[in-house]
This record gives C-alpha cells, sequence and structure tokens, in this order.
C-alpha cells in the first residue's frame, strides 16, 4: 500500500485504569470519565490533536475498553472519519504465538509499530488521557522540528515547592535537556514534564526495539526510554507550556477541575476563543428545561436536563432529572442522574447513571482552611431515601 | 419496515409564516430549542424503521439541505434507499409545484417507481407530533382500507381552516370530508399523514395529471371519495399535535413544549427526536441569573432574568435584561437591561442595551435575522 507520508502521527494512552479515581472507574477507563458537563476527559487530547492539524490518532486501550470504543466510534464528532488517517482505536492483539497486554507505556506503542509505519511518519505525538488542557501541539512540532531534536518533551512550571512530585527535566539556557529526574528530594528546577512528548520516529522506533530487547526494562517512556536516550546524548528539548494545564488522576483534582470551569473568566474556559473548540460526541437530547424558581447561579448545565431543584456553583452534566425541594452545591453531576425531591448534595462528585432518593444527604459544608473532603457516588449506585453520605465517604 | 417508504413535505404553508420563511423553508424553522421541524417527521419515520425517504421541496431550501445533509442523523445514510430531495428543477419542471400531486408525479418515475417499497406515507413537516407510525402502518393495512388518514380532534375551532376536515359517525367511519374549510369543533383535523399502497398513488397521480387536479387533499383524497372511488378510513392520534401553519401559532407552539406534558409527549424516552447535532459547550447559569419556567439549548451564558421562553442554541442575556414570553433563536445577544416580551428573535439578532420591545400573543414582535435593534 503506498500511503501518503504523514508529517506527525499522535498515540494516546487511554490504557490507564486509573486506581486513584476509585469508584468512578470501577468499569470505566479514566479517558472516558465525563468531565465539565458533556464531555469526557479524552475529548480534550483529541480535540487537540484535531485542532492542531493532526489527523491520524492511534487510542491504545486496554482497561474496560468497551465503553471507550463506543464512545470514539469512527471518530465522526472530532472530525477523524477520515479515509486515510483519522482515529483508530488499538487494543492490545492476539497474534499467532501469543496474546500480550500492554506492559507499559513504551511497551503500548511497541507493539503498534505497525500501525505507525502505515503512515510513514517524520515524528510521533505521544499523548496520555488523562489531562485536562488546550494546547496547539502544532507549535510543539515547530519547535521541535526547529531544534532538530530527537524528542521534544512538553513542561510546565510547576511552584518550586511541589516540584518534587514530578518528573523535572533539568535545561540548557537553549532549552536542551541534560538531565531529568523523577520526582527529586532536592529539585534543580521547576519544570514539570507534562507526558507530552514528539518523538522523530525512525529514533523512537530504535529505541523501542532496544528497550523491547530488555529484560531489565520496566517498558516506561519516563523511566526507561528517555533516561536511555539521554545517557546516549540524543538531542532532547523541553517546550514550555504556559496555558491551564491538569492531571485529573485524582478524585480531588478531578472536582476542581470541573469547578474551574466556572465563572465568567473561568481559570479552564470551555468556550475557548473560538477556535480550538473542545468537540465531544453529542446525544439527541432536548434542550432543558429549568422551572420556576430554580435560581441557578453560577453554574453549567447541558442538555437534556430537568431543573426544578436549586443549583450553585456545579456541574450538571447531560440528562439529569433535579427534582424540586432539592439543593446541589459545589457539586459535580455526571450524566444521566436522577435526583428526587428534599436531596442535598455538597462538595460531591455523583457518577452517571446514578439515581438518589428523596430525603438522602450527600457530602457536607466545607470551612476555609480545613481540607476539603470530596463524597464520591459510583457509577449507577441507588442512594436510598434518607440515606445519609458522609463528607469524604466514598461508595 | 422495509416495505414502506415515505414523502415528507417540506413547504406547503410558507406564505403564512411571512417574514420567518424568507429564507428558508418551513421545514426548516428552528423548534423547540435545538429542533427544526422537519427533525419531528424524519424521526417518527426513522422510528418506525423507515430507510427510505424522499424529501420534497420548492425553494429556499439551501439550510434545509444544509440540516438534513445526507440523512445519518436519521440513519438515512444508506447505500440503497435512503433520503431523496425532490426539487421542482432536479425532476426536469420548469416551475414551481402547484400542489403535492404535482410533486409526487413529479417523483414518481424516479423515486417512487424505483422504491422496492409496496406501501407510502405522506407527511407533512408543518406537524410536530410524536407518532408511532408503525401502529399506524399495521392499522392500515388490517384496515383493508385504500388510504388512512391520520386525524387529531380539538384543532378544529371554527376559524383555523384546515386542509382536510372529517368527520366521523359513531362506527369511526368517515361522515364528511372537507377541504380548506374552517371547520366546527366536531370535526377532526387531518395531521398531512396519509398512508396507502405505492402503486394506488402512482395510479392516482398520473390520472389526476391528466385531468388538471394537482391539490392532494381536494382533488385526489376528497373527489375519489366523493366519487365513490376510493376507501378512506381515519386513525384518530391521541397524544400531542401542534400545528405550526402560521405565525401565531408557531409563537404558541414554540413556548407550548415548556408544559411539562406536551413536552414529555413530544420528547419521550422510548421515541427520540433526532436532529443535526451542532457540537456547543453547556449554557452558563451566571451569578444573580434567574430563569423561570425556560426551555434552554447549549451554549448559552445567561446574567439576566427570563421567564416563560425558550432559547435556542448560543444565547446571551446580559446582566439586567429581562426576557419573558419570547423565543430566542440560535446566536442572538441581548444587551444589559433591555427588556422584551412576546417576542420572536429570529438568528443572529443584537437587541442593543435598554432596548425595550414589547408584543402581544396574538402578534408578537419579530425580528429578521441578523437585526441589530
Amino acid at each position: 500500500m503506498n500511503f501518503q507520508k504523514k508529517r506527525c502521527v499522535a498515540m494516546l494512552l487511554a490504557g490507564g485504569q486509573g486506581s486513584r479515581l476509585l469508584v468512578l472507574t470501577e468499569n470505566t477507563a479514566k479517558p472516558a470519565v465525563p468531565f465539565g458537563g458533556k464531555y469526557r476527559i479524552i475529548d480534550f487530547p483529541l480535540s487537540n490533536c484535531v485542532n492542531s492539524g493532526i489527523d491520524t490518532v492511534g487510542i491504545l486501550t486496554q482497561y474496560q475498553p468497551l465503553e471507550l470504543n463506543e464512545y470514539i466510534g469512527n471518530g465522526q464528532p472530532w472530525g477523524l472519519n477520515r479515509s486515510h488517517g483519522g482515529v483508530s482505536v488499538l487494543p492490545p492483539y492476539a497474534r499467532s504465538k501469543k496474546s500480550e497486554w500492554y506492559k507499559g507505556t513504551a511497551n503500548a506503542i511497541y507493539q503498534n509499530i505497525p500501525f505507525i509505519e502505515r503512515y510513514d511518519p517524520e515524528n510521533v505525538l505521544i499523548l496520555s488521557g488523562d489531562h485536562i488542557y488546550r494546547m496547539d501541539y502544532a507549535r510543539m512540532l515547530a519547535f521541535h522540528e526547529v531544534h532538530d531534536a530527537d524528542i521534544t518533551i512538553a513542561v510546565r512550571k510547576v511552584p518550586m515547592e511541589e516540584a518534587s512530585r514530578f518528573g523535572i527535566m533539568n535545561t540548557n539556557p537553549d532549552g536542551s535537556i541534560y538531565e531529568f529526574e523523577e520526582k527529586p528530594k532536592q529539585p534543580k528546577s521547576n519544570n514539570a514534564s507534562m507526558g507530552i512528548y514528539i518523538f522523530k520516529w525512525e529514533v523512537l522506533r530504535k529505541y523501542l526495539v532496544a528497550d523491547e530487547n530488555d529484560p531489565n526494562s520496566e517498558n516506561d517512556f519516563g523511566k526507561n526510554v528517555i533516561p536511555a536516550m539521554l545517557a546516549d546524548g540524543q538531542k532532547l528539548f523541553a517546550y514550555e507550556f504556559e496555558g491551564y494545564w491538569k492531571d485529573v488522576g485524582t478524585i480531588s483534582s478531578l472536582w476542581e477541575a470541573n469547578m474551574e470551569t466556572l465563572g465568567l473568566n473561568p481559570a479552564f474556559n470551555l468556550y475557548g476563543d473560538g477556535v480550538a473548540k473542545i468537540y465531544a460526541r453529542n446525544y439527541a437530547l432536548p434542550a432543558s428545561y429549568i422551572d420556576t424558581g430554580a435560581r441557578n447561579v453560577n453554574s453549567l448545565i447541558a442538555e437534556g436536563c430537568e431543573i426544578y431543584g436549586e443549583i450553585r456553583h456545579s456541574v450538571v452534566s447531560t440528562g439529569c432529572r433535579v427534582a424540586k425541594d432539592t439543593k446541589i452545591e459545589d457539586s459535580v453531576i455526571m450524566p444521566n442522574v436522577v435526583i428526587e425531591e428534599g436531596v442535598i448534595i455538597r462538595n460531591a462528585i455523583i457518577g452517571e447513571d446514578c439515581r438518589i432518593c428523596s430525603g438522602a444527604v450527600i457530602g457536607g459544608s466545607f470551612r476555609e482552611g480545613e481540607k476539603r473532603q470530596i463524597s464520591v457516588v459510583g457509577k449507577k449506585h441507588r442512594i436510598e431515601a434518607n440515606q445519609v453520605v458522609k463528607p469524604g465517604e466514598v461508595l | 419496515m422495509k416495505n414502506v417508504m415515505a414523502l415528507v413535505f417540506a413547504n406547503i404553508y410558507d406564505s403564512s409564516l411571512g417574514q420567518l420563511t424568507n429564507k428558508r423553508t418551513l421545514a426548516s424553522l428552528p423548534f423547540g430549542g435545538r429542533y427544526r421541524q422537519i427533525d419531528f417527521a424524519l424521526s417518527n419515520l426513522s422510528n418506525a424503521g423507515i430507510r427510505h425517504i424522499g424529501v420534497v421541496t420548492q425553494y429556499n431550501y439551501q439550510s434545509l439541505m444544509n440540516h438534513i445533509g445526507s440523512g445519518e442523523e436519521w440513519d438515512l445514510e444508506l447505500e440503497e434507499g435512503g433520503l431523496e430531495y425532490i426539487t421542482p428543477y432536479s425532476m426536469g419542471i420548469t416551475n414551481t409545484f402547484r400542489g403535492k400531486l404535482e410533486a409526487i408525479y413529479a417523483a414518481s418515475k424516479s423515486v417512487l417507481e424505483l422504491g422496492k417499497e409496496e406501501f407510502v406515507i405522506l407527511a407533512d413537516a408543518a406537524v410536530i407530533c410524536a407518532i408511532d407510525l408503525e401502529q399506524v402502518v399495521q392499522a392500515h393495512i388490517d384496515s383493508g382500507r385504500d388510504v388512512t388518514v391520520v386525524v387529531k380532534a380539538g384543532i378544529a375551532n371554527d376559524r383555523k381552516q384546515l386542509d382536510l376536515a372529517v368527520s366521523l359517525d359513531e362506527d369511526g367511519e368517515i361522515a364528511d370530508m372537507a377541504v380548506d374549510y374552517a371547520a366546527p369543533e366536531n370535526y377532526l383535523a387531518a395531521m398531512g399523514i396519509y398512508v396507502m399502497r405505492k402503486e394506488l398513488l402512482i395510479q392516482a397521480v398520473e390520472e389526476c395529471m391528466v385531468h388538471n387536479r394537482y391539490r392532494f387533499e381536494r382533488d385526489f383524497i376528497l373527489q375519489d371519495w366523493a366519487d365513490g372511488k376510493l376507501s378512506v378510513g381515519a386513525w384518530e392520534f391521541g397524544d400531542v399535535a401542534l400545528f405550526n401553519e402560521s405565525t401565531e401559532e408557531y409563537f404558541r407552539n414554540n413556548l407550548a413544549i415548556i408544559d411539562r406534558n406536551i413536552r414529555h409527549s413530544l420528547f419521550r424516552d422510548d421515541r427520540t427526536i433526532y436532529t443535526k447535532v451542532r457540537d456547543q459547550v453547556p449554557t452558563y447559569y451566571g451569578e444573580g441569573c434567574e430563569i423561570n419556567d425556560c426551555i434552554v439549548a447549549d451554549g448559552c451564558t445567561l446574567l439576566g432574568t427570563v421567564e416563560n421562553s425558550v432559547l435556542f442554541r448560543r444565547v446571551k442575556v446580559s446582566t439586567g435584561a429581562v426576557v419573558k414570553n419570547c423565543v430566542v433563536m440560535a446566536n442572538s445577544e441581548i444587551g444589559i437591561g433591555a427588556q422584551l416580551e412576546y417576542c420572536i428573535l429570529d438568528k443572529d439578532v443584537t437587541i442593543s442595551a435598554g432596548v425595550k420591545l414589547i408584543g402581544t400573543p396574538e402578534h408578537p414582535v419579530i425580528l429578521n435575522r441578523g437585526d441589530v435593534v
């Protein structure tokens, strides 16, 4: 097959189990977790690809892939239903001799070398499926090409006191990386890796093969491949990203990122500037109905909802029903949740398809200066009438 | 229902909807916050498993084609059957259709005769309802009639002129039939939905055409029924049907879906209404906004007060603005402190700060697409 050469192919690592998201990922891959009223986490990197002119994306799935496969479909919502390229979901597949799970991030790409080679790309962009951000990868790619780098790693400045929680890239004045430290006790800089890499494909391919042949390797980009490249004196560059970026791998960061979409000038504006739109799969739902007396202050409410209760500073996702005399505050209600009368929900995340029966109380108030306790109700749970879910409790 | 195809008529009443249909067909008029009128007819057909639909349209159909496209939202993007557009010029006719029969005649050689289906449903985009057409077709077959017409009680009121009105006797048989009739309340209004064998329709249009008969209800259904040549049965629809045949009806019916029973009759869990997807962010309800009894689509920014209104996508209501009893179509912006009552804002309208516009339920103020006030 004689395919047109691609400048850059994106590989999106969506296999993470997301165990720190607890019940929210019991039956859902982390990238398929709902966000911002109508999106799923994977919509952000996928939309970034489209908005950056990258039209070939491989999505590597492993854990609970069914829902994600269905969500991605033929890629039409993102304009990725292309005849050459487009989006492909790549689960680990059975080979003639053995069937292998993806052992690590690098191994996941290694197993898909045949997929990448179909497009004969100059570069490969590696993304993860658990970050909320809006980024123009085309600028990073231009930076990568100008510096003729073998690998360019996106970094962002984090507060120095937090730097020891991240993979830190120590750079020369020209942006080249001379040292990589994973969670250093005494960080020398605050350039934290965002887990976004652009590799020259011919270089990456060589390292993937070598890494695969090393029985001691964990087959991980951060732990094995990048340190090996650094040790060999390859050209590594750090590309600094300044916009909003959030790893939503924990309950509190997922809650926070949702709250940061609220307000007239939110920290993360889902509306964007009209150029870099975030796309999502849309379902045929009617417009929402807002009843008399419903004063929805500083909240996002998506389509297909019927709201009779009172909502403050919350995100209410598609297809939710909120009955009268119910109060929701500082909470994230995921899609298709039914909330009956007289319920109080504060500082909570309610998973998809839950039913909260009348009189239930979920979560509690939060006092300035205390650690916020987020209550979580997992997908498809039923909270019985008058049941109490304590602050911080996870069901 | 593989054995059934359908024809949907997109512009029948355009002239009575005035400026709202200046640049679009009646079928593509926005309805209910995120729909176009034709979505209901197409979804009813799609939900009945009908996969071969001809959309008959005469003029101003750019927005209609843009909306329906290849019909994939209704599962009509198919190798065989699927969606076909029937327009006068594409059918080799150099003037517009004078009536439905001419349109059907134009379509008969290609769309109707080439289709393998035995039955055909004719449907009208002006009537909004969620109807189980499988049940209607089955009732038609069981009845052994030539034609089944779907009728609705409670529409006739002595004033509204009905395309086709029928009265029924005690056995539910049609006792009287009339066209263009401001029928009294004991009559039932035809909803523009007819079921018959396709072969019968093809023969009828040929017969009608050579006798210069071009209006479907008057020249075919009524005349042949009155002459005893056609057996016609009435199938009464018991659920909500909204007839949007005038500006006043259009305005009233848009606001009607605020009523829970009407809304739940049109938007049911077991029968989805499909539409072209426009990907928007969820609506933002700001500090201090007050929203009472409203239908709100995605992508709006609401900072003011809105009551008993329908807001389409990406509407902006600024701080201090008060909007009551209005239909506000997509991308309209209402400035700080503006006051609107009984208005229809077409798409992309800008209302400047402090402007006050007050209509009445019978005569809403209508602003054209792109107007700046």
